[in-house]
């Protein structure tokens, strides 16, 4: 995961791909269907519907596509996948993602859905936290495991800091800028934050701070190798400091956080100085908010039905991790079964007077105009 | 289906894995946790948090460990939640490579 270097895969193409800082609060955007959650099977979702000619609009907490596939195992292989033998979870959101090419979905990454409700004409408002609104006429829930959310800090009482001095995520990278800054984690959020307002990786950053001081609990990153070793480099030319310890206190001036206590592994405890401590431990989910959309649940997890998908609120599906029913396997494959029961479980929502009918796409001229593919002539 | 805390969380008690649980189902014992059976979804996101394996999918747990997946029910619902991550026992690196704990949990 990285919010400083490239994206951790290709951006989806030919989407219109709108980011979150495109969106802007205020239009309520009408739409066939919004899927909440970009990870595998809300991808496939997208191509599911796209048979169907519906298209979507595709809402998600990170920044980018690929949900658990991305931010728990993007480099570990996965067997499962019928027809594919082995994939790492970065190959397989990859793969996914140039598949739903052709439907031109929309994605709206960085933001989190708050809040759903049903309007009088059976539609659903819905939004997100960032304040783009919706008006659906169905929703799919593809949400995994729930939102990913920055791992905390365990320091007690330092939670009072955060936003202002204590930090999980850099927003504007000015705003740390000539400040002395203390910088916990070994990963590669961690390590490219530091090179970079350590000075930049070639000593041109426009960010650069009064001083950086990496913290990580051992002398072992799991950052990019190549950071990690400029990072040593910038270390031996007195740009930047590295400590192996861990925060275990703070001391506190006039309302500021003034020192953090880091207990080394001599386990001595000393007091850095800091204006600014950003913390980089990585992302874990949280179930969250979809707990309270008024959906059947058990055990936390959506009630569905399994011919449709479709939850206790008529128009609203849920698909993978997210929901449950007898014999329920957590497999990246059921939730893409589930996908292509969903989609027409929805087609009389979206299409109430249309027929839809299954067809293949080997054979239907249909939908190889809709996958933009030519028809093959049979001999 | 749940996941088991099995006996090597016993005087270990790392805690690494009540962060990341997307459910908070982690129950705290004087020197042990256990998995709630009726709240944990089977995420599996907490097993690599764990630094000596102590947790396993029910259908994973060993043979002489069978035992824990009552343990783990029965002492849940006594215990209270714990949600956040804290400081292990000082001793709990001594004890994270032994065997047979089970004598030593306090329940």
């Amino acid at each position: 995961m990285t919010y400083a270097g490239e994206p951790p895969v290709a951006q989806p193409q030919g989407a219109a791909a709108a980011s979150h800082d495109r969106d802007a609060p205020g239009d309520r955007i009408e739409t066939d269907a919004v899927i909440v959650g970009a990870g595998p099977v809300g991808l496939f979702q997208v191509f599911e519907l796209g048979l169907l000619e519906v298209k979507v609009h595709v809402i998600d907490s990170l920044s980018y596509p690929g949900g658990q596939c991305i931010e728990l195992y993007p480099d570990k292989p996965i067997y499962d996948i019928p027809a594919v033998p082995m994939c790492t979870g970065r190959e397989l959101t990859e793969n996914l993602l140039k598949q739903i090419e052709p439907f031109g979905a929309t994605f709206h990454f960085g933001q989190e859905v708050t809040q759903v409700e049903r309007q009088p004409d059976g539609r659903f408002h819905v939004e997100t936290a960032r304040g783009t609104r919706f008006l659906a006429r169905t929703i799919f829930v593809a949400g995994g495991v729930g939102a990913f959310q920055p791992r905390q800090l365990r320091v007690d009482g330092i939670d009072k800091f955060e936003d202002t001095q204590l930090f999980y995520r850099v927003k504007d990278p000015a705003q740390f800028a000539g400040k002395n800054l203390v910088m916990i984690g070994g990963g590669d959020s961690a390590l490219d934050w530091s090179l970079n307002f350590a000075g930049g990786v070639r000593g041109d950053s426009p960010y650069k701070a009064e001083s950086v001081i990496l913290i990580h609990r051992r002398d072992g990153f799991t950052a990019a190798p190549a950071s990690v070793a400029r990072m040593r480099e910038m270390c031996d030319a007195y740009q930047m400091q590295f400590m192996v310890g861990q925060a275990t206190g703070f001391e506190e001036r006039d309302g500021r956080l003034a020192h953090l206590r880091v207990t080394g592994s001599d386990g001595v405890t000393r007091l850095v100085p800091l204006d600014m401590l950003l913390v980089f431990f990585g992302l874990s989910p949280k179930l969250g908010p979809i707990a309270e959309w008024g959906l059947a649940l058990d055990r936390k997890q959506i009630v569905v039905n399994t011919e449709t998908f479709e939850t206790s609120v008529p128009g609203v599906f849920a698909i993978g991790d997210v929901n449950t029913y007898p014999g329920k396997k957590k497999l990246i494959l059921s939730g893409f079964h589930e996908a292509a029961l969903a989609a027409f479980g929805a087609a009389p929502y979206i299409f109430p007077d249309k027929r839809v009918l299954l067809q293949y796409t080997t054979t239907s001229p249909k939908l190889h105009k809709v996958l933009g593919v030519e028809t093959p002539v049979f001999d | 289906m749940t996941h088991v805390v099995l006996e090597s969380c016993i005087r270990c008690k790392y805690t690494d894995c009540v962060d990341v649980c997307p459910v908070d189902c982690f129950r705290e014992g004087p020197n042990m946790l256990a998995i709630d059976p009726d709240e944990c979804i089977d995420c599996a996101v907490c097993i690599p948090e764990c630094p000596v394996n102590a947790i396993v999918p029910e259908e994973d747990v060993p043979g002489d460990q069978q035992h824990m997946i009552k343990l783990n029910a029965e002492l849940a619902p006594r215990w209270p939640s714990i949600t956040r991550r804290k400081s292990p026992p000082p001793d709990a690196d001594e004890w994270k490579d032994r065997r047979g704990k089970l004598s030593e949990l306090i329940r």
